[in-house]
């Protein structure tokens, strides 16, 4: 028996064009104020959630924001948008994960430095995580069809772009 | 191959155009006034702390800023610069005043280590005032003085001007040292601090 997958309908294409954008911004915008700050900051955050060790967590630091930007960037272009959109439910799941943890470790993240106004609260940060990762999720399953304004869409062939 | 090239392209714009806005220098320090540094006029090699008076980290690492003045007599040199995170910590800010006016008075480093070693039993008034002159009373500073200080403009500007240039050089968290150029934030100080001295003191 073949599975027969539905063009998906304007307003389908309309919401997965607006959760690719929204969730690419997010992205980069945080990836391009962490990749443009001091590493130093960044490590120390991440060494405050005491899951990984100093130095990695240094490594984590200059790395994960050129990760977030090359994702977000993927996002926004419309590229392999199935695989970043599955990519970046991995990251605000790792994130949620990261920061519930310090909550059952009874971590006082406060106990490890300071972070400034930037920062945002641990609690609101899970629920924003959470909805971008919902919205990740949607997008990753809704996106079957390469939509409009996209890479995925110009590089497909004409009877997929029809469909 | 297209493909490839493309994820290529994607990947390396952000991270062409993050290099290129990044700074390559934090930029220079103002100079503290004489109370707020300690350790050797002659030192080599001036450790400037940001910090902020109400936040736990910074209160914890006092031991290790002791531990290293004292293994490098001579040496390193701390400059202290207030950074109150007003944002979430509502008394760091006249705490910072108060530490400055004990400054005034040559008292300084006392009050400071006083308001770190008592920082659970102001850090959640309302109003701390009563015990910032407490303080002020036990290391046995002018109370008229120190009270008078307390609402002058000169005093606020001293902890703004450190603010600044906390806010240009992009210190974020408390505490922040810079040993040289080196920065080093909350933990970091503790695990790398000695090893970075050594390698600042080495060039």
């Amino acid at each position: 028996m073949t599975t027969v997958s539905h063009p998906p309908t304007a307003a389908q294409q309309h919401g997965s064009t607006a959760a690719r954008l929204i969730i690419g911004i997010v992205l980069l915008y945080a990836g391009f104020l962490k990749a443009t700050g001091p590493v130093a900051e960044f490590a120390a955050l991440i060494q405050a959630y005491k899951i990984i060790p100093s130095d990695w967590a240094m490594v984590a630091a200059m790395l994960l924001p050129y990760l977030e930007m090359g994702l977000a960037m993927f996002l926004l272009a419309g590229f392999e948008t199935r695989r970043s959109a599955m990519a970046a439910a991995g990251f605000f799941g790792l994130f949620i994960l990261a920061i519930g943890s310090t909550f059952l470790r009874g971590i006082n993240l406060a106990s490890c430095g300071c972070f400034g106004p930037d920062t945002l609260n641990p609690k609101i940060t899970i629920l924003l995580d959470a909805a971008l990762l919902a919205m990740c999720l949607w997008l990753a399953r809704s996106d079957r069809h390469p939509l409009p304004l996209s890479i995925d869409h110009l590089l497909s062939s004409p009877s997929r772009r029809r469909s | 191959m297209k493909r490839i090239i493309i994820g290529l392209v994607l990947f390396a714009l952000p991270a062409g155009v993050a290099q290129w806005a990044k700074r390559s220098d934090w930029g220079a320090t103002q100079s503290a006034p004489q109370f707020r540094q300690k350790g050797s006029p002659k030192a080599r090699l001036t450790i400037v702390e940001y910090s902020d008076f109400q936040c736990p980290s910074c209160a914890m690492i006092q031991p290790t800023v002791k531990t290293l003045l004292d293994a490098y007599p001579e040496k390193i040199r701390i400059v202290f610069k207030h950074n109150p995170l007003t944002s979430i910590h509502k008394n760091a800010y006249s705490a910072a005043i108060a530490a400055e006016c004990a400054g005034i008075q040559g008292k300084f480093w006392l009050y400071h280590d006083r308001l770190f070693a008592t920082q659970s039993q102001w850090a959640t008034l309302r109003n701390a005032t009563t015990m910032y002159a407490s303080f002020a009373n036990e290391i046995q500073l002018d109370a008229e003085i120190f009270n008078t200080c307390l609402s002058q403009p000169m005093t606020a500007e001293a902890i703004k001007s450190d603010v600044k240039e906390a806010k240009n050089r992009q210190v974020q968290s408390t505490p922040t040292f810079f040993i040289g150029e080196t920065r080093l934030v909350g933990n970091y100080m503790v695990t790398d601090g000695a090893r970075t001295i050594e390698k600042e003191l080495r060039k």
